[in-house]
């Protein structure tokens, strides 16, 4: 458990106000805490972590209840806070599996050659295909990493500092030549389902790699834009190595655990237990927070980690936006698409279509064997019902990280795509649905597990709407809205408003609403951050988080 | 005889490559494998004497600078044809009818989403009208422009920025976004707010839920997106086309079949005929989809990336052609004849629609079939009782293959639906031609049956249509060039990949002479 207890204080004056202590929020507010400012943080629930989180639900069980694995972070930012020093420590996983119904299974594994092995057990072709694929895919993950941890340029503006950007980016793509700058606008615009097709023959192995193209999203693997977002779960590394993952260890709230060091040694404050209940404002000015618990804490800088329609239409008085602004931020979609299984397991489940003591089990483990099976998943979405087959995407980390139960005892994270927020004929996720729902996944696990369903000791079942009640993630969305290209870049969240800023002085985003989106990767709060310091005439800190200030 | 040039395909792509090229002083041979030119824009006459356009029924505007550049205006297109009225049927009986600016019900009564409507279709439209530059003109070079197109860029640009910080945002943000979500953020959704989405999928085999849809929708609201069927029916596109290439000097030559294009020295230098004729040439232009030209010329001349690429154009079609032949001109209920006389919609919302599409990935018939219809004989009552439909989503891959019991069974789909608006409907079918992608294919040699040839969306799009590195028209083999829908900016009758492809074999012939 990580919970902080701040000063529970009645009323205070800072220099900045983080509303929202996920790994953003405590993200932006190291890095302003360690600039000098006099920094609080205001937590609604009553531990930190937003959806980094780990929490023992059931005792002597650990639970990264929420996000589960870790690669996005940036090294950047690791460095400037120094999360390591603060016991931030993630473990690579080196294997993965796909089962398939008739017994076999397909093997992802982190060593280059027992991964080429494996695919060519199920197609010599692929295993060709797969060098050619990883070539292509590290190419664009090459290009956008460094685009990470800059601020978007706003492409109306004629600001020098805009112009100058625009130019940055549009050299860096010029710079890739003729035929690599169209197969990067082909893979910024393709489906991950057609551009597997161009590679790979092999159903089971299509479905395996696309998942990442969809997890998190309202979107199919024949969506256009999808390609992208396999990019999302491409370009994280651990210690360097680009494109792995790996555990926390301690659960995924260790991020948070060594964000909140970070900060409160640079002399910051955390308030957890009450929400925020509207930002003050006086003329166009941000000027504090007034709390639920009736707390008021005044600042002229209010970062926001809450996603941007919580933080504009619940928090913000509508007299203080004009029209056009509110109805940009209806329109934003944060749409709900997932839901996600945290099971206690009395021990290690059997998988018998893996080899004895395998590799590939401390890794992610799928179900789904093609690609119109994902693609039938997301069709049951759209018309309000979860996946009758669905995707999902199940770690049971206690194999290499010990913390987190007893010796001998097991806990798994079964994240699944797809449920929608809202139910077809609007019926409460808070009944019956919730077990249906649970049930479902269960089938599915215990058609390639013998026996699963006697080992659980305990489950917690999370809908969209459970996340969204629990976290603030609006309709449960695990990215703070949509990564399709009219939200990415220079439209996110609003188009005029992509530099961290709003129509309100001083008020600021930090959350994953904010260039370039989610995943536990902390770029938007150090983004914010520095945007915040430069408003100031503040120098930014640390020398990783290079990208200017706009 | 030697030519300067060959035209492969007779198709009205092929027929405006072929006229500009003539007008420009070359000798020019268009080589057609039906017994008449036209391509997709046929005539099927029914026995008792009725006739229907066999594939397009409906053509979008065609564009002022394309009439006067081919002569259109003299052989019977002159662009000031009014535009078709447009009718959205509703399972309510609550049709709604749209002509001109004017959008209501069709009992007359106010629609609640009219404004609404018409401000995102006026949006859409203007920035449709700034993208108009880029479709009549080859795709931006990525690489190595000459200053001429970077200065047309910028003013691209420009014209954007013109629109005002506020409008040139939104331009930015919608370009590609989907069509569901860009019109349902502005309207709850009805047959109306289903209008936009079909305009934007026909044809094509994307539902309106796919990013990028909106870049497609605006490619064919140009021109305020009016689409027409000139006097005399669409017989008279055609016919405007191949005349306008005679009187320019082209020679055409029907049911000839090209089974090869001659190269020596990686240069394209004549074609071989189904009789087995050489004909010589200075070069090769090609209306047919990029694949088949390859085959042609025969795989080994081409580059192995280039062949697989090309192999890589998503060209299933989703679109079939229904087309009935009626003992009585079928009565819509609630609908007057006037409002019955344009298209005529059967997509009940963008839900609708998507759903519709749900079926087609997998290679299913829909259930509900969504339609375009016109009544030819409504606008010439030559063409007698007979109704033309456009069917989607039909797969061209169907599980099972597109059998005749398989044909049948799309047949009475498509009746069910119209008897649902038409009482009385199927007792009138006198004789029914359903034509699925498949036959599409075979009979017009689109790859696939897609209307455009390949897939019109974002990443088919523009420099990256039909591929990258033959994007400006020209294939690898010197003298080789396409000229088809499947180059920019794609199909429906606009002449622009003609156009655009002859444009660039006299550029290319300018700059070799100045140099």
């Amino acid at each position: 458990m990580t919970e902080v207890s701040g000063k529970n204080g009645k009323a205070g004056r800072y220099d900045a106000i983080v509303v929202g202590a996920g790994h953003n929020g405590l993200t932006a507010g190291a890095y302003l805490a360690k600039a000098g400012l006099k920094t609080l943080i205001v937590e609604k629930n009553d531990y930190i972590g937003g959806a980094a989180v780990s929490r023992e639900l059931h005792e002597g069980w650990t639970y990264s209840n929420c996000s589960y694995v870790c690669s996005l972070l940036r090294p950047e930012v690791a460095r400037d806070l120094e999360l390591g020093r603060h016991g931030l420590q993630v473990i690579p996983y080196e294997g993965g599996a796909t089962f398939l119904n008739n017994g076999d299974h397909f093997g992802s594994y982190a060593e280059h050659n027992a991964f080429r092995r494996e695919i060519q057990r199920h197609s010599p072709i692929d295993a060709d295909a797969y060098d050619r694929y990883s070539r292509y895919i590290m190419r664009q993950c090459r290009f956008i990493r460094p685009l990470l941890l800059r601020t978007p340029p706003d492409p109306v503006s004629m600001r020098p500092k805009d112009l100058q950007e625009m130019m940055f980016l549009l050299k860096r793509f010029h710079d890739l030549g003729a035929r690599e700058m169209a197969d990067m606008l082909r893979f910024w615009t393709m489906s991950v389902g057609e551009f597997l097709d161009e590679f790979f023959e092999s159903e089971v192995l299509k479905a395996h790699f696309a998942g990442s193209g969809i997890i998190g999203t309202g979107l199919g693997v024949y969506s256009p834009g999808t390609a992208y977002v396999l990019l999302h779960h491409y370009m994280g590394d651990v210690d360097g190595s680009i494109g792995a993952w790996g555990f926390t260890r301690g659960g995924m709230g260790g991020v948070s655990k060594a964000l909140s060091l970070a900060f409160m040694e640079a002399g910051g404050e955390i308030v957890t237990g009450s929400g925020i209940n509207h930002f003050l404002t006086e003329n166009g000015q941000v000027s504090g927070v007034v709390l639920d618990n009736g707390d008021v804490y005044e600042a002229s800088t209010v970062v926001s980690n809450m996603d941007v329609r919580r933080t504009f239409l619940e928090h913000v008085e509508e007299g203080e936006l004009d029209g056009d602004f509110i109805k940009a931020v209806k329109r934003f979609k944060i749409r709900g698409s997932s839901g996600k299984l945290n099971i206690a397991l009395d021990s290690l489940p059997d998988f018998p279509a893996l080899p004895p003591n395998s590799i590939l089990m401390q890794g992610d483990m799928h179900a789904s064997e093609s690609l119109d099976e994902l693609e039938r998943a997301y069709d049951d979405w759209k018309v309000g019902k979860w996946s009758e087959e669905p995707y999902f995407d199940m770690l049971i980390p206690s194999q290499i990280d010990p913390t987190l139960t007893h010796p001998g005892k097991h806990m798994m994270t079964v994240f699944v795509q797809y449920a929608p927020y809202e139910l077809a004929g609007g019926e409460s996720w808070n009944g019956p649905a919730r077990q249906a729902f649970a049930d479902t996944v269960i089938n599915k696990i215990a058609r390639h597990s013998p026996g699963f369903r006697d080992k659980i000791v305990h489950m917690e079942v999370r809908t969209p709407w459970d996340i969204e009640n629990e976290v603030g993630l609006t309709e449960g969305n695990i990215f703070q809205g949509e990564l399709t290209f009219d939200q990415l870049l220079f439209n996110r969240p609003v188009p005029g408003y992509a530099q961290y800023r709003s129509p309100i002085k001083g008020l600021y985003l930090c959350g994953s609403s904010a260039h370039p989106g989610g995943g536990v990767m902390a770029a938007p709060g150090a983004n914010a951050a520095r945007e915040v310091l430069s408003d100031m005439g503040r120098a930014a800190v640390g020398n990783g988080v290079m990208g200017r200030a706009a | 005889m030697q030519y300067d040039t060959i035209v492969i395909g007779g198709g009205h792509n092929g027929l405006a490559a072929a006229t500009l090229l003539a007008k420009a002083g070359q000798s020019v041979l268009v080589l057609e494998k039906g017994a008449q030119p036209g391509g997709a824009v046929g005539v099927t006459r029914f026995k008792d004497g009725g006739s229907v356009p066999r594939y397009a029924h409906s053509t979008i505007a065609l564009g002022r600078q394309e009439i006067s550049d081919l002569g259109l205006s003299r052989h019977g297109l002159t662009g000031r044809e009014a535009p078709l009225s447009t009718l959205l049927l509703s399972d309510d009986g609550r049709h709604v009818y749209l002509d001109g600016p004017s959008v209501a019900y069709a009992d007359g009564a106010a629609h609640p989403d009219a404004a609404g409507f018409t401000a995102l279709r006026d949006r859409l439209s203007r920035f449709a009208d700034k993208l108009a530059p880029l479709v009549a003109a080859p795709p931006p070079q990525l690489e190595g422009g000459d200053w001429r197109e970077i200065v047309g860029l910028a003013g691209l640009a420009f014209g954007i920025r013109r629109l005002g910080a506020v409008d040139s945002r939104e331009f930015m943000r919608v370009l590609l976004s989907n069509v569901y979500d860009t019109v349902l953020d502005e309207m709850d959704d009805s047959p109306l707010a289903a209008l936009l989405g079909v305009d934007a999928v026909l044809g094509g085999r994307q539902g309106p839920r796919a990013p990028g849809t909106v870049l497609t929708l605006l490619q064919r609201l140009r021109n305020g997106g009016n689409r027409i069927v000139p006097k005399g029916g669409m017989a008279t596109v055609v016919d405007a086309f191949a005349e306008a290439a005679s009187a320019a000097g082209v020679t055409i030559r029907c049911k000839t079949g090209v089974t090869a294009i001659l190269t020596e020295d990686d240069r394209a230098t004549g074609v071989e005929t189904e009789e087995g004729e050489r004909i010589t040439c200075g070069r090769v232009l090609s209306s047919l989809d990029p694949m088949t030209t390859i085959r042609l010329t025969g795989i080994g001349q081409f580059d192995a990336e280039d062949v697989r690429r090309v192999r890589n154009i998503r060209t299933r079609g989703a679109a079939a052609k229904v087309n009935l032949s009626l003992s009585a001109m079928p009565s819509f209920t609630g609908v007057s004849d006037k409002q019955a006389s344009g298209r005529i919609l059967t997509a009940q919302g963008l839900g609708d629609l998507e759903l519709t599409y749900n079926a087609v990935k997998y290679g299913e018939m829909p259930e509900t079939p969504i339609m375009e219809i016109v009544l030819p004989g409504r606008r010439d009552a030559e063409m007698g009782a007979t109704l033309s439909a456009i069917v989607q989503y039909v797969p061209y891959d169907l599980q099972g293959g597109w059998t005749d019991s398989a044909k049948k069974t799309l047949e009475s789909k498509v009746l069910d639906r119209l008897e649902g608006f038409a009482p009385g409907l199927t007792a009138s079918v006198q004789e029914a031609e359903v034509l699925t992608p498949v036959d599409i294919e075979t009979e017009t040699g689109a790859p696939g049956g897609h209307w455009h040839h390949g897939e019109l969306i974002a990443d088919q799009m523009l420099m990256l249509r039909p591929v990258p590195g033959m994007d400006r028209y020209e294939m690898p083999v010197s003298g080789m060039y396409l000229c088809g829908a499947s180059t920019h900016p794609g199909g429906d009758v606009t002449g622009l990949p003609g156009c655009n492809a002859a444009r660039q074999v006299l550029k290319g012939l300018k700059k070799r002479a100045a140099a």
